[in-house]
């Protein structure tokens, strides 16, 4: 609750104007941050250190060169070689900075050096230096924090860890390097792996993933995700990548229904501060559903945002939907940079065949004898040949199901057959049994995503406090035993 | 200049003499001998040494790769095609940038899109085709192969059998030829679906058969159930034949016994 009411009262406080009092209350959050960490460290509690790294997020935009180089002065020893390199990445301070320095840092931190207090100082200048888009500096310090890390097996470094990992990886990213960090990030996976890092993993392979997609090597991506170790995630946003990921090697691969799926999943579970993200993720998932032969509701294109961005999606939704195969090509035409900037645009050619099958569905269900020349006509099939090629592909739309007609071919027409009574399938059975799948499906779900107050069965054993006290009493007891075996002698 | 690379490059000039002369054995001979020689070279995948000779070698093991597809293609021997190719795509996806870009680049890539089509493998062919630039897919080789999948995918058959009069390249012609004996498989089984009967002129020309004979032989070898009457080929026994529909009991059962369990849970 304390922490809430600090951090309401410093947002207060305008940025620009930098006044000593935000600079040492800053400060002291960052102090705040340390005992956090050695408490974590300690006792071995992972939580603490998630939470240090959560206050770090929100103090992120308040940093400044000065206060870092000051805490560095405060959480490491001054001359051993963490605090010289990271030193060296900040950037020279003005006189007015170096007085409110002298005022915050008069007490160093004399303690041995812990190892998750030296990552934690990798970690905040590296998100500094990103911030302030220093990017090859960002990218030193990056490597030079993996290279330490390497070195250090601790399970309370894990989440500080992940994290480093990602802004490793962005830094690239930002450069436009991912390909040179590729051979590292795998060979980080392996040791995450080795030492049952389940959340450097989880981070390491959606890194990786990222990594493959951003060259669209999807193969690679795919033999990865298919070969590495799967268990229960443990972040919610890293989880939601991987769907995303997923989502996306899937529309790739042709598996439209298991794409489908993923996409929808990401995007629901998504953050609501993640609108990129999300933004992402309905594009794909529009996409995936057209060429599945679903129509996406207008709410989707509607929702909080997303109406712009969205906008070339809707409109070749709506060319979809009509069946239109001359508005697709203008619509497809217009927004062609928006699609090839969302590389979206070979799956946009996919969906050529999708307008040609709903054209034809809307004829089929509009007339119930119509001449193959008008077929082609009503397409606006422009080819050589479009009454031979409206006829196969008519014969082919019919053996996949899609429609329900007869050619005649030696009228040149195609007659289509009373729409039987739907109710006499099984379709009514089968929808029924997948919206009974989902219910079941979001109940198993929910019950598995119960959390449960780590420790709470060892309450009733005892208290920290009575073991000690036990402890103690034997230990007493062990000295008596002593003192009276010597007196047996 | 190294003496393994001047062996290299006499050994290969031999290899594009029978390559003209179409002499495959021997071709098949003396690539195997180049593949030893090439594991000589460090420079090459997967090692990339830089090596004072790295750019000579990587191009001439690049160029014997293409030829070893080339090769495959003569000898007709899909397997070998595709390990071949695999040898040959680091050189244009890994290190494209660090030699000059190679005349047979986008006929190969195009040729293997057509592999993968004639062997229906749509979900690979769509990764490789990700990993093309839009420049590539305005080559004609690509933009041939893209195409052809287009028609297939939508059932424009006769566009699939007329691309195989402007074929770009030379090689792609024993691809193509495969892909006709796929197409009028679909032809047949579209046709069965969508029309009751049809004239044997008809049929004839629907399924690019010449002669009466060879419909003959196709409709027993292929396609037993059809029916030829009064010079009408008639396949209404296919579908009649097609199975009527039953209640699926099994299914039910099934379904109906996974929700007693889960609801169980819950409950």
């Amino acid at each position: 609750m304390t922490q809430d009411v600090e951090m309401k009262e410093l947002t207060v406080v305008p940025s620009i104007s930098v006044s000593s009092k935000d600079v040492s209350s800053t400060f002291q959050i960052l102090k705040e941050i340390v005992s956090l960490l050695e408490t974590g460290a300690y006792a071995r509690e992972v939580r603490r250190i998630g939470q240090a790294v959560r206050r770090t997020i929100q103090l992120r935009r308040k940093l400044k060169a000065f206060v870092l180089s000051s805490f560095l002065n405060y959480a490491l020893t001054q001359g051993s070689e963490a605090h010289t390199r990271l030193s060296s990445y900040l950037p020279k301070e003005d006189e007015h900075d170096m007085e409110v320095d002298t005022a915050t840092s008069a007490t160093p931190l004399v303690k041995q050096s812990l190892p998750e207090l030296e990552i934690y100082c990798y970690l905040l200048v590296l998100i500094f230096l990103i911030d302030q888009k220093k990017f090859s500096e960002a990218k030193s310090c990056s490597s030079a924090s993996i290279v330490r890390l390497r070195n250090i097996n601790k399970r309370t470094v894990d989440v500080l860890a992940s994290r480093l990992y990602f802004y490793y990886s962005l830094s690239y990213e930002l450069t436009g390097d991912l390909a040179e960090i590729r051979g590292n990030l795998l060979a980080l996976h392996r040791i995450a792996t080795l030492r049952h890092d389940e959340l450097g993993q989880e981070t390491l392979l959606n890194l990786l993933l990222r990594n493959y997609l951003q060259y669209n090597l999807y193969d690679q991506a795919e033999k990865l995700r298919s070969k590495a170790p799967r268990f229960e995630a443990h972040l919610n946003q890293q989880f939601c990548r991987y769907l995303f990921y997923l989502g996306k090697i899937r529309t790739i691969q042709l598996e439209y229904t298991d794409a489908k799926e993923s996409l929808l999943q990401a995007a629901r579970k998504a953050p609501i501060a993640a609108l990129g993200f999300r933004v992402q993720c309905n594009k794909w998932a529009v996409i995936v559903r057209l060429l599945l032969g679903e129509i996406p509701e207008r709410t989707v294109f509607m929702q909080k945002g997303m109406k712009k961005a969205l906008r070339p999606y809707f409109e070749l939704t709506n060319a979809v939907r009509v069946g239109d195969l001359e508005l697709f090509r203008s619509v497809a035409d217009k927004f062609a940079s928006t699609f090839n900037s969302d590389r979206t645009h070979n799956l946009i050619v996919r969906l050529r065949h999708n307008v040609i099958r709903t054209g034809l569905r809307n004829i089929s269900i509009s007339y119930s004898r119509i001449s193959l020349t008008d077929v082609a006509h009503k397409l606006r099939l422009n080819s050589e040949n479009p009454v031979a090629d409206a006829e196969s592909i008519v014969a082919k739309a019919i053996r996949d199901g899609a429609i329900d007609a007869t050619l005649d071919h030696a009228n040149g027409w195609m007659v289509s057959k009373e729409t039987g009574d739907v109710y006499s399938t099984n379709e009514p059975q089968l929808a029924f049994n997948s919206r009974i799948a989902f219910c079941l499906n979001m109940h198993n779900e929910a019950v598995r995503a119960l959390r449960f107050p780590p420790n709470s069965h060892k309450k009733e054993k005892e208290s920290a406090e009575k073991r000690r006290e036990r402890q103690q009493q034997e230990q007493e007891l062990a000295k008596h035993i002593a003192e009276e075996d010597d007196d047996d002698f | 200049m190294d003496p393994k690379l001047t062996e290299v490059s006499q050994l290969f000039e031999r290899l594009k003499a029978s390559l003209m002369r179409n002499d495959l054995d021997n071709c098949s001979n003396l690539l195997s001998q180049l593949k030893v020689m090439l594991t000589g070279f460090r420079s090459l995948p997967p090692l990339f040494e830089d090596s004072p000779n790295a750019v000579q070698e990587l191009t001439i093991a690049r160029n014997i790769y293409e030829h070893a597809v080339v090769l495959s293609v003569k000898a007709e021997d899909q397997d070998a095609f595709e390990r071949d190719f695999f040898q040959l795509k680091p050189y244009y996806t890994d290190i494209g940038a660090r030699l000059p870009p190679s005349s047979q680049e986008y006929p190969i890539l195009g040729l293997n899109l057509l592999r993968l089509l004639v062997q229906n493998r749509i979900a690979e062919f769509h990764t490789e085709l990700e990993l093309l630039s839009t420049n590539a897919l305005e080559n004609p080789c690509i933009k041939h192969a893209v195409e052809l999948e287009q028609s297939f995918m939508e059932g424009a058959y006769n566009r699939v059998l007329s691309a195989r009069q402007t074929v770009p390249h030379e090689t792609y012609a024993y691809f193509m030829d495969l892909l006709v004996k796929t197409v009028r498989d679909e032809i047949a089984g579209c046709g069965e679906k969508a029309y009751d009967y049809l004239s044997i002129i008809d049929a004839k020309q629907m399924l690019m058969i010449s002669s009466d004979q060879e419909l003959c032989t196709f409709i027993t070898e292929e396609r037993p159930d059809w029916e030829i009457k009064n010079g009408l080929v008639f396949f209404q026994k296919a579908k009649e034949s097609a199975p009527c529909k039953e209640i699926p009991s099994l299914q039910l059962i099934n379904q109906t016994l996974s929700y007693a369990r889960e609801l169980e849970r819950i409950v």
